[in-house]
């Protein structure tokens, strides 16, 4: 890798972490792109040379932090016990502790997921694949093990998982941007075992 | 009392007067509400400033300021007269089904019909919704509450009919329900989908909901 390749990188790092904090500590849209290159300590033009859009260093900051997220998942993974519902839950009570941590950032990247953007680089939220697979896998674990109907639709059951788990996000866009996981684990838990009541195999 | 005199003398006049400002002022506002959910529409709600409201209703700002203390109180106003008509509506067609199922897909249908009329604006409220003021968050506690009470009396009438189980959380139903309502307008905005194929996916995540809950 070559100098420039190494500086370029550099400050692609410098600015997803001066974004992340930005976004976090006053808000999505009120923080500019000119904003963030001031915080990385890089020019405006440099943002632009890494970056198309604000939308594109919010998708990357995201994936980013889902990176460090998906790489503890992948130890914990195995070591999940108990019904589909717990581990379910469990999977779910990780995302919002971590996600909690910074929940405006998070409350930023669920909006934007209703906003198109043409940019390819940009992923939102629901387009995640690593949390649907995952939520996937141990659904179709609970069907190997005869726990769940063998005629359940998994996909559609992820769907219905995946749209909960975000809306209990509106707790803390209600309270001013401030995120109480176990309260929303605890959400989320009564939530899927209304769904776990018609999924059991007879 | 000259007042009171002057009123005798002339009593048509007085209160014609008032009549023909409060018609100019609600003319007004008219205007702003019109070029604000032209723009609205077209930019987003960050795109839209005041000053380009105003001057697409072809006024001054302060005069826009005289009907409307801000931007925020402007776009609620406009999203809660949508949500008036919508709402009836809903009602109507929740009302008007025999199943638990075709209520819930008669009621969300409309919305989803409604909606998808005027997506870029709905897009724009369901994103000041998760990152701004208490205003909206007000606002849209408060319809939301009616459209439970709505998706709450559909399921109370599946148990009396014996569709649904006595013992259910019909409380906790109606919410994952509305998520899923929510969420599938990601495939609207995305994927260009139509209200029919909303409403065929809806179907099925309404019978991963309820599968549990069938009597």
């Amino acid at each position: 890798m070559g100098v420039r390749d190494d500086q370029k990188l550099a400050t692609r790092e410098k600015v997803l972490l001066a974004a992340r904090d930005l976004f976090n500590d006053i808000g999505y849209e009120e923080t500019t792109i000119r904003a963030i290159a001031e915080r990385a300590g890089v020019s405006v033009g440099s943002v632009f040379t890494t970056f198309a859009s604000k939308a594109e260093v919010l998708s990357h900051v995201m994936g980013h932090r889902l990176g460090e997220l998906y790489t503890e998942f992948d130890r914990v993974a195995p070591y999940l016990r108990g019904t589909t519902a717990d581990r379910l839950s469990s999977i779910f009570a990780i995302h919002y502790e971590f996600e909690t941590r910074r929940v405006k950032l998070f409350l930023a990247h669920i909006a934007a997921s209703f906003s198109p953007s043409n940019e390819p680089d940009v992923t939102p939220f629901g387009r995640n694949p690593r949390l649907s697979q995952m939520l996937f896998d141990v659904l179709q674990d609970g069907v190997d093990r005869g726990e769940l109907r063998p005629d359940l639709n998994l996909a559609d059951v992820v769907d219905v998982l995946k749209a909960t788990y975000a809306w209990n996000y509106r707790q803390a866009a209600a309270a001013g941007g401030v995120g109480d996981a176990p309260a929303m684990t605890a959400a989320m838990e009564r939530q899927i075992a209304v769904i776990a009541n018609g999924w059991k195999a007879a | 009392m000259s007042f009171v005199s002057l009123n005798i003398e002339s009593p048509s006049e007085s209160p014609l007067k008032v009549t023909r400002r409060a018609l100019a002022k609600q003319r007004t506002r008219e205007r702003v509400l019109a070029a604000a959910r032209r723009l609205f529409t077209e930019r987003g709600y960050e795109g839209a400033t005041i000053r380009d409201i105003a001057q697409a209703a072809g006024m001054s700002t302060g005069a826009v300021f005289a009907s409307f203390a801000d931007k925020s109180e402007l776009f609620d106003e406009i999203l809660t007269a949508d949500y008036e008509v919508l709402y009836a509506q809903m009602v109507q067609a929740a009302r008007s089904a025999t199943t638990v199922d075709a209520a819930l897909l008669g009621l969300f249908g409309v919305a989803y019909s409604f909606h998808l009329e005027q997506l870029p604006l709905l897009r724009a409220s369901i994103a000041v919704s998760w990152t701004r003021n208490e205003a909206a968050e007000r606002r849209s506690r408060t319809d939301l509450k009616h459209i439970f009470r709505l998706i709450g009396e559909v399921t109370q009438r599946g148990i009396d009919q014996g569709q649904l189980k006595s013992g259910i959380d019909a409380k906790l139903l109606a919410e994952i329900t509305w998520d899923v309502y929510v969420a599938n307008y990601r495939r609207a905005v995305f994927d260009g989908w139509t209200t029919d194929a909303l409403l065929a996916r809806l179907a099925e995540q309404l019978k991963v909901i309820f599968a549990g809950a069938r009597a």
